[in-house]
């Protein structure tokens, strides 16, 4: 008798967490739990950092729309700003082996160092676990979550989709101003934008 | 005597006359290298008209396996961005884009085109250009060529067009290009058919009255933001035509009056419509 009701439970179970559904995290919702190892050896889960605003960069060192942010220093204007205002700044890393801006951990710390970046920490997601989770399409693409653990922001860096580096001085940057206002008790303005960028590199992404 | 001179005269004229009509500066077509292929700025006509239309054409050549995006590029990507340097008198329009293509992965789509594409640029000259004074017209194009990385870059090109008083004539050597071209440029609809949008919380009702049962059909929306790229879009066929489900994106925020787009049906038909929002609940999904 139990194995009649069992199983088919069992094989419920099993197909619900056998497909893939993503139905995408949007703003105004409950940012999705994970837990990622980071470069720096150690594993982040994002609930230790309710009480705090929390930024998701996406991220791809061979993207030209990422070395804009990068070359100019603004990302790391960004990082060294925000972190220093106490918001927990990850960097997430969601290109699978094999795929342009996979890289090892130490690789990452490398690049770090070199780019004299600033996030709280680089979360390597070579499974596209936390991309999928957050329905991440390109990098950069950024995600604010408030210290409730709500999603405030989601999408574009900026308001300018270019690769020109002459573009970032004068953008609007949809972070930055989340941040601010957020942090003023004022509704955000802007809470979702078209990301722009490369496409996240999934382990589906061919070649 | 007389004879000797009047052929000597008239020789000379036939001379300049055809120095005129050769153009010594002038180039009908450039071309250069931009990452993994070429680009070409091409002109329809051999010499441009005061107060006619006529055409140039961006011709892309793409390496196997590169793409370049639509208008609309969809989840990622940029399409090519021109500006143009024109002299006096010449106007230039809207690009005109041909049918795109669904590129991408199941989680991230995206619209343009591989190996090679034409984008037509519609152009008029004014009443103040004068004939026998070449028009140089020139463009910056920005262009994002990408396969499983992206590489932008920047064209400079230029065309230097005689300037006649007949109305323009084709140029042979670029015919088939535009030939090409137009069969893949999307069409206005027959004045017949009738399309209608329906609205529901989470998306749109294409319904389309075409006078026979339509079984494939695809919309790429003209804006970005306003249709999801990544669902499916549900299409069933109906008597008359079809009603084809269209998820909102999640980006649109503002209500939106009007829905403008390529429709695409079996056989590369494609067409370019727009149609007005109905009231919420007049189309049952």
């Amino acid at each position: 008798m139990k194995r009649l009701i069992v199983y088919p439970i069992l094989m419920a179970l099993f197909l619900c967490t056998a497909s893939k559904v993503f139905s995408a995290v949007k703003a105004g919702e409950a940012a999705p739990e994970f837990t990622a190892t980071a470069s720096d050896g150690k594993n982040y889960r994002l609930s230790d950092y309710r009480g705090k605003y929390v930024v998701l960069e996406w991220h791809n060192n061979g993207c030209p729309y990422v070395g804009k942010h990068y070359k100019s220093g603004n990302m790391q204007r960004l990082q060294k700003e925000w972190t220093g205002r106490g918001v927990a700044w990850f960097t997430v890393l969601s290109s699978a082996p094999g795929q342009q801006g996979y890289v090892t951990a130490s690789e990452e710390n490398e690049y770090v160092r070199k780019m004299q970046a600033a996030p709280t920490a680089a979360l390597l997601d070579p499974t596209g676990q936390v991309g999928h989770l957050y329905d991440a399409k390109t990098s950069p693409q950024m995600i604010v979550i408030n210290p409730q653990g709500v999603v405030i922001y989601d999408g574009a860096i900026d308001d300018k989709p270019t690769t020109d580096l002459e573009d970032v001085p004068g953008a609007t940057n949809y972070v930055s101003l989340a941040l601010e206002q957020a942090m003023a008790g004022k509704q955000v303005a802007t809470t979702t934008t078209r990301p722009y960028g490369c496409s996240v590199k999934y382990a589906d992404s061919g070649h | 005597m007389l004879a000797r001179r009047a052929i000597f005269g008239f020789s000379l004229a036939l001379a300049l006359g055809f120095v005129l009509l050769t153009c010594a500066t002038c180039t009908r077509a450039e071309s250069t290298a931009i990452p993994h292929g070429t680009l070409e700025l091409v002109g329809e006509n051999q010499w441009i008209a005061a107060g006619h239309d006529f055409n140039l054409g961006l011709h892309f050549q793409l390496e196997t396996g590169w793409h370049i995006y639509w208008v609309n590029p969809g989840d990622s990507g940029e399409p090519p961005r021109v500006k143009w340097q024109l002299p006096e008198g010449v106007t230039v329009g809207a690009l005109q884009w041909p049918m795109p293509r669904r590129l991408g992965t199941p989680n991230i789509v995206d619209f343009g085109y591989q190996d090679a594409v034409t984008l037509i640029v519609p152009m008029h000259a004014d009443g103040s250009l004068k004939v026998g004074e070449p028009a140089k017209i020139a463009a910056q194009i920005k262009v994002l060529v990408c396969r499983e990385m992206c590489i932008p870059g920047t064209a400079q090109l230029s065309l230097v067009l005689p300037v006649k008083s007949e109305s323009p004539a084709s140029d042979a050597r670029t015919r088939d290009l535009f030939v090409a071209a137009r069969k893949s440029m999307p069409r206005t609809a027959p004045t017949n058919w009738k399309f209608g949008l329906g609205e529901a919380r989470d998306s749109f009702v294409l319904t389309a009255n075409v006078g026979h049962e339509i079984s494939q059909a695809a919309f790429f929306p003209l804006a970005e933001s306003q249709i999801s790229n990544t669902a499916s879009q549900k299409l069933v066929p109906t008597a008359a035509g079809f009603r084809l489900t269209l998820q909102k994106s999640d980006q649109l925020l503002k209500p939106i009056e009007r829905l403008k787009g390529v429709l695409v049906l079996s056989g590369g038909q494609s067409y370019l419509i727009d149609v007005r929002v109905g009231k919420t609940g007049t189309t049952k999904s």
